[in-house]
């Protein structure tokens, strides 16, 4: 846990520790949203990733919304296929997480990897991929167009750049939905799943 | 100097003029101004990445999207007024300035610069607008130009740290009220900072492939290299690298950008 903390102090950190002058900008921009069901709640919660409209095509070529998640806590991840260092781990860690919940409690999470390479990671590819890495039906792998991918990012606060030879730049991070699709937990970094992150997954994901 | 410093020299480089100002007689295009096709070099970049990044030709609007205009767009799209839009897509001070819904009030003049817009706010305005955000790349490329008419031994980073030093005033200033640049672009420094479209492109946080988190971390070596040019470029960055896209602030607006099919 120690370590996650870390991680995620560093972008607030780097600010703070560079300029007093860098330091003073943000500061009307924390948005802290808290998470609590409002008594007379929309069909999609104000702060809900559902409230993302467009198609995504899965690896079995089947046009999914994102609002087809909802109904179960979700583990959400942005990956591309041909990344040899990052996101295998990434994936490692949401394996891990789903595996340490008790039986009864992980049909309840899925996991969902969009790709940040829509290009190469076509339909049979990401196919190909969920079959390497044996990921059964409760994962879901996305593909969207370059727009759709950058909006995503924006809402998981994942940086990320082509760096043009075939490489992607990119932060790591695994974000936890709720049932209703609002972010309950951001992980930063690789190496995050840790007892008390399975613990709350497992809270979260009974109704 | 360390290796890394050199990364760090880097505002963007100018290989082209700008172009006498084009005529636009397309609707569409009005309030836009031409960016010939040139080059760029990223103040960040990865290992493997090119060292010059090239731009195409493109339009960029003149100023500043301001109230006036943003309201419009708020009238006709009321599912983006401050009292209805959707967390996920700005934080709790959208618009705060503003005094209602449809009301931008007196302390936000009709021709001054509208901020406290969050990205999706923003991307959703150009869209409607039939355009879309610039990139950054696009954005640098076009900032870098020199202000008409600008005194041979007088440095652009000289303003934009000037302007950096002194706190955004409670009302700000209408748009075309700096200086026009060689592009003929109004406000590029020294008004508001602005949005770019893919302003989480330059990854600061560790773990990720290649993550420039040990650059930003390290301040000092931009400080320490003697080009104070290189400091405000890495001012604009290391915001950049701070916001969210459903973050609102009260010195961030935005312009709008389109594609030159031409």
């Amino acid at each position: 846990m120690k370590n996650i903390t870390i991680v995620m102090m560093i972008p607030a950190f780097l600010l703070l520790s560079c300029h007093p002058r860098v330091a003073t900008m943000p500061d009307s921009c924390c948005p802290g949203h808290p998470v609590t069901a409002a008594p007379d709640e929309p069909a999609v919660a104000s702060n809900s990733i559902y409230q993302l409209d467009g198609r995504w095509t899965d690896e079995n070529n089947r046009l999914v919304a994102l609002q087809s998640l909802k109904g179960r806590v979700q583990l959400v991840a942005m990956i591309y296929t041909y990344c040899g260092y990052t996101c295998p781990r990434i994936i490692a860690d949401m394996k891990a997480i789903r595996n340490n919940l008790p039986a009864g409690v992980r049909d309840q999470v899925g996991c969902v990897l969009v790709t940040l390479d829509p290009e190469r990671d076509t339909p049979a590819q990401l196919r190909e991929f969920a079959r390497e890495q044996g990921l059964d039906s409760h994962w879901e792998l996305l593909r969207g167009s370059a727009a759709q991918v950058r909006e995503l990012s924006m809402v998981l606060n994942i940086q990320y750049a082509n760096a043009g030879n075939g490489n992607i730049s990119h932060s790591a991070g695994i974000t936890v939905l709720d049932r209703e699709g609002r972010i309950v937990r951001s992980l930063q970094g690789t190496g995050v799943a840790g007892t008390e992150v399975v613990a709350e997954v497992g809270r979260i994901a009974v109704p | 100097m360390k290796p890394a410093i050199v990364i760090l020299l880097s505002l963007p480089l100018m290989f082209n003029r700008a172009k006498p100002e084009t005529a636009l007689g397309d609707s569409g295009l009005a309030g836009m101004r031409e960016i010939p096709a040139g080059r760029y070099r990223p103040f960040f970049r990865s290992v493997n990445e090119s060292a010059i990044v090239k731009v195409k030709s493109f339009y960029m609007d003149v100023h500043a999207v301001t109230n006036a205009e943003f309201l419009q767009f708020v009238r006709a799209n009321p599912q983006w007024a401050r009292s209805k839009v959707a967390r996920l897509f700005a934080d709790e001070n959208y618009l705060r300035q503003w005094a209602g819904d449809f009301e931008p009030g007196t302390q936000t003049p009709s021709n001054s610069p509208v901020t406290n817009v969050s990205w999706f706010a923003a991307a959703a305005y150009a869209k409607w607008k039939g355009k879309r955000l610039p990139t950054e790349a696009e954005w640098e490329y076009a900032a870098a130009a020199a202000p008409e008419g600008m005194q041979r031994n007088t440095r652009l980073t000289a303003i934009i740290l000037g302007w950096y030093d002194h706190p955004t005033p409670t009302i700000l200033p209408p748009v075309c009220s700096t200086y026009r640049n060689g592009f003929g672009l109004f406000d590029m420094h020294g008004l508001i900072w602005e949005w770019v479209a893919d302003f989480n492109a330059t990854v600061t946080r560790q773990d990720g492939q290649d993550g420039a988190a040990k650059r930003f971390s390290c301040a000092a070596s931009s400080l320490g290299a003697a080009d104070k040019e290189d400091y405000a470029a890495f001012m604009r960055y290391a915001f950049r690298g701070s916001l969210q896209a459903s973050y609102t602030v009260a010195s961030l607006g935005f312009r709008c950008a389109r594609d030159n099919n031409h």
